[in-house]
């Protein structure tokens, strides 16, 4: 008996030393994921199992990416039980692929903390709760949805759009966002409808929703979540269009869909499977964006639709990867109230206008006069009359007060403590007041000598006499940085240049500009620039006699299209947007915001001049130098 | 950007079109469940019991599947749906299981072996477009204005769904049967003591109320949004439970109550689209969602109840010699 028994033992021993061991064997990386919908919904959830499959595949099958699956776990009860059965049969990932599902991954990952745990859409690693074993993964989808709005609004031809949501939350809500603001900034005169249909699964509702929006006219529809091949078959039955999102839906409607922003999460999924292996169990806030993630797919085999909406789509990803255009995550409900104080005017063709056509180009993205109500004073070199007109806006509830001149600054920091409320802005500077116990200004500059470096090398190129003309306002701000990074330019490009540099003193003296310029052309030179909105003046003179002029700040080409060869263009866009969208998600300040040419802030736009293409190449090249960091631009000039 | 180019009255012939299609399934779902009920059968299967003609009509007639006539997939829509109303009689009038819960069961069995057999033989969305039912442009009648679009120019299940209306009236006033069903639904005992077989008569019922939500989910799938995605009825079938009671019993008023529900849900979202506002401000979407919901329950509490028709022995089972 007793030795049955000590058998007995042996035998549960040796198992346990041959569990033990095979535990302690590498085995299959243990992923278990929670989906709001199922793992073919054509969207949200089928986006994220796709690429756990592909890791799987790619790390070489189930022997070493073990996947687990709950899906249609919409239910947040549900998901939070089923997160806590995965950590507690030891999966090493715990993936909950909803926004809804934050507040209970939080209270598990405390728990378990020897496990992952993900999740999104969120930009929230739980680093401010203390914690060290969450990811979370962002989706910026209002970037696929402005492409695809804007391809929409331009193929639009009874000029009525339809968007099928599900509710308006999560990525459904970015994309839709950003879909509006594509069409707002192709097509203005397009009707955008929008409808939410409360359910992610109801195919039927979605179809109803579809067909509704087509009796009201709509002949092109885009919506999301797992509904819409109701919605689909709905638009392709009248003939219509489609535009999807999450995933790639041209397989399935080839007649219809007409471009689709597709998730790639394999990359997120990979990275959090290295990051564990290298003993780091969490911490990073993921984002996929175009860079990134997200892939735009054309279905371009469509017949049908014009080259113009192929090529508008393509631009605006361009655009939208340089950072030229930024589509907003979120919309205002009511009108957003700015206000802005200009030295100058807002037709000035330099600083004012350049700030101005910002505000005017974010309202048109927006929605217009209904979206963005804005409010400027102009002419303002008077800095106490400044601080009575910022006073006033502020005193007026206006949601966005932006002091457009370093010269404001001053009166701004006296008056941002009494209007906590209020978000204020001011450039050009790096101060937002954060060292003052300011929370609520915002900075903003240009990188102003990368754009004056790309002229510079133009110029030197340019110029026969080897003589150039700057005429600068006052030796500071951006001006100053403009001029250094021109000088920097021209000598890279001509050691032996002649450089003439001169400052008048003033912002707005056009005649004395001229006389500047006259000067400096008497003195030889037969290209020069210049800075501030006073260089009308110069501009006509170099256009006298004959040579040429770079501008900055705006576009200057238009009045002197034959004078003009290119313009550093401030795109202030972003940097508004970015504003607007910090604001309304209740962030007022502390943030500085910078232009360069890599954020696309800064652009070189060419005028009317035949500029011969080996200039235009050193200009690219110079471009591309400046991007890349392998040419540095001093923002002051190394003492001679 | 705001406000449509399409006047109200247009706006209005659009959406009583769309009212017609959209409360074709609630109707035959809703008329099946007053056979039931009034024969004193609760059943809460009905969501189940659409989702699997839902399933079983699309593929049987889509391309994906079988592609069979539209025709095909009705009758196999409707076989599927009688085989379920015969297992929950089986459930419900011989094993007299508690109603509501098996009724419950019943419809997560219908959205799970839907969505099973849907991902085994489906694989992915099937689309029925131009294979199912497509709408009848009547002649004459369809050119009239405003009514011609609105009544004329329907699939054929719609003009079923509104024909079964008076007759299902007809069956169960006029009827022997219909006699039958109310007196079981009343007074089963004193059915049975008048030679009437209670079981017979209500399994008669409820399959003819698990044939008709098969219909109520085919009409769904091939005709009213030829698709099919995994629980696409989305709690219609309870939606259409609440109609038999919002009706009283009464399938007048049970029509009555699906075209209420119907245009209520086809207006908010014409609301929505038209980003109707109040006082300035855009009315919240899920506010406008739940609308029709909040009026449906709004009508129901407000509405002066009539229990003449309620059936005394609804949801209790039959037991000779107990009742």
């Amino acid at each position: 008996m007793s030795r049955k028994f000590l058998a007995l033992i042996l035998i549960l021993l040796l198992s346990l030393c041959v569990a033990g061991l095979s535990s302690a064997q590498d085995g299959p990386v243990r992923v278990a994921i929670i989906l709001p919908s199922s793992t073919t919904d054509l969207s949200w959830s089928q986006a994220l199992y796709d690429a756990a499959v592909a890791v799987q595949t790619e790390m070489g099958g189930e022997e070493a990416v073990e996947i687990a699956v709950s899906e249609n776990t919409w239910d947040v009860t549900a998901a939070a039980d089923a997160m806590r059965g995965y950590a507690e049969e030891g999966y090493n990932i715990v993936i909950a692929h909803g926004t809804q599902y934050g507040s209970s991954l939080f209270e598990l990952a405390s728990e378990f903390p020897d496990t992952s745990f993900a999740w999104g859409t969120s930009s929230d690693a739980g680093m401010d709760a203390g914690l060290t074993n969450v990811f979370a993964y962002d989706v910026r989808a209002q970037q696929g949805g402005y492409i695809n709005g804007c391809m929409a609004g331009l193929l639009t031809e009874s000029g009525v759009i339809g968007v099928v949501g599900p509710v308006p939350a999560g990525d459904a809500i970015l994309y839709n966002n950003g879909f509006e603001q594509g069409v707002n900034a192709c097509n203005p005169a397009a009707e955008v409808l929008v409808a939410y249909t409360g359910s992610f699964g109801d195919t039927a509702l979605a179809a109803e929703t579809a067909n509704t929006q087509i009796a009201a006219g709509a002949d092109v529809l885009t919506g999301s979540a797992q509904q819409v091949p109701g919605a689909i078959d709905a638009i392709e039955a009248a003939g219509g269009y489609w535009f999807s999102t999450d995933v790639d839906q041209a397989p399935n409607w080839p007649e219809t869909v007409v471009a689709s922003m597709a998730y790639d999460f394999s990359g997120v999924i990979e990275d959090i499977i290295a990051k564990r292996a290298s003993g780091v169990n969490g911490g990073t806030a993921y984002e996929l964006n175009l860079e990134d993630g997200v892939t735009m797919v054309y279905n371009e085999a469509l017949e049908g639709v014009p080259a113009e909406v192929w090529e508008a789509g393509r631009q605006a990803e361009a655009d939208i990867r340089s950072g030229v255009v930024y589509p907003l995550a979120v919309l205002p409900e009511e009108p957003f109230r700015i206000a802005i104080v200009m030295p100058s005017a807002t037709t000035d063709l330099a600083w004012s206008q350049a700030g101005y056509d910002a505000l005017v180009e974010i309202q048109q993205q927006l929605g217009g006069e209904d979206a963005v109500e804005i409010a400027y004073t102009e002419g303002m070199f008077d800095v106490t009359a400044a601080a009575e007109a910022l006073r006033g806006y502020a005193e007026d509830g206006y949601d966005l007060v932006i002091a457009h001149g370093t010269q404001y600054g001053t009166s701004l920091f006296e008056l941002a403590p009494d209007y906590p409320e209020t978000a204020f802005a001011w450039g050009t500077a790096t101060d937002t007041g954060v060292d003052q116990g300011l929370t609520n200004i915002y900075a903003y500059e240009a990188g102003a000598e990368q754009g004056g470096y790309v002229n510079g090398v133009m110029a030197a190129m340019l110029s026969e006499a080897g003589t150039i003309g700057i005429v600068g306002p006052v030796p500071a701000g951006d001006a100053l940085l403009y001029i250094n990074g021109f000088q920097q330019g021209v000598l890279a490009t001509n050691p032996d240049a002649n450089i003439l540099l001169a400052y008048t003193g003033s912002f707005g003296d056009t005649a004395l500009a001229a006389e500047t310029a006259n000067t400096q052309i008497s003195a030889g030179a037969d290209v020069l620039t210049g800075s501030a909105q006073q260089v009308p003046g110069a501009i006509d003179a170099v256009q006298a006699v004959g040579g040429y002029w770079f501008g900055t700040q705006s576009d200057q080409s238009g009045n002197w299209p034959e004078t003009v060869v290119a313009s550093q263009v401030y795109n202030w866009t972003p940097v508004v947007g970015s504003m607007i969208e910090n604001v309304l998600k209740g962030t007022l300040g502390g943030e500085a915001f910078n232009l360069t040419l890599n954020n696309g802030g800064l652009e070189i736009v060419y005028g009317g001049v035949e500029v011969p293409q080996e200039i235009i190449d050193a200009a690219n090249a110079a471009i591309a130098g400046i991007q890349s960091g392998e040419i540095v631009v001093q923002q002051e000039l190394p003492e001679a | 950007m705001t406000g449509s180019s399409m006047t109200l009255d247009q706006i209005l012939v659009e959406a009583l079109a769309l009212m017609f299609l959209y409360s074709t399934p609630y109707l035959f779902a809703a008329l099946g469940e007053v056979f039931a009920q009034r024969s004193g059968v609760l059943n809460l299967g009905v969501e189940g019991i659409m989702l699997m003609g839902a399933f079983s009509g699309i593929y049987v007639i889509s391309s994906k599947g079988l592609g069979q006539e539209p025709m095909v997939g009705l009758l196999v829509a409707m076989l599927v749906g009688g085989l379920m109303g015969l297992a929950m009689a089986v459930v419900s009038v011989t094993f007299k299981a508690e109603q509501g819960i098996s009724g419950i069961g019943f419809t997560l069995f219908g959205l799970g072996l839907s969505s099973l057999l849907f991902k085994s033989l489906a694989g992915g969305v099937i689309t029925a477009q131009g294979e199912g039912f497509q709408a009848v442009t009547i002649p004459i009648l369809s050119d009239l204005p405003v009514i011609g679009k609105i009544f004329f120019q329907q699939n054929v299940l719609v003009y079923v769904a509104f024909a079964l209306v008076p007759i299902s009236v007809w069956i169960l006033n006029r009827t022997t049967w219909g006699l039958q069903i109310r007196a079981v639904g009343q007074n089963p005992a004193a059915a049975d003591a008048m030679g009437v077989n209670v079981d017979r008569v209500r399994y008669s019922t409820v399959i003819l109320g698990g044939v008709l939500a098969g219909i109520a989910g085919a009409s769904l799938s091939i005709a009213v949004t030829p698709i099919f995605q995994e629980n696409m009825t989305a709690g219609r079938g309870f939606i259409a439970v609440a109609l038999v009671y919002f009706g009283g019993w009464s399938p007048w008023r049970v029509m009555a109550g699906a075209l209420l529900f119907a245009i209520a849900n086809n207006l908010q979202i014409w609301a929505q689209i038209l980003d109707v506002q109040i006082v300035g401000q855009s009315i919240p979407p899920n506010l406008l969602i739940m609308a029709p919901y909040i009026l449906t329950i709004a009508v129901l509490v407000f509405a002066r109840q009539r229990k003449r028709l309620e059936p005394a022995a609804l949801t209790k089972p039959f037991m000779r010699g107990e009742n």
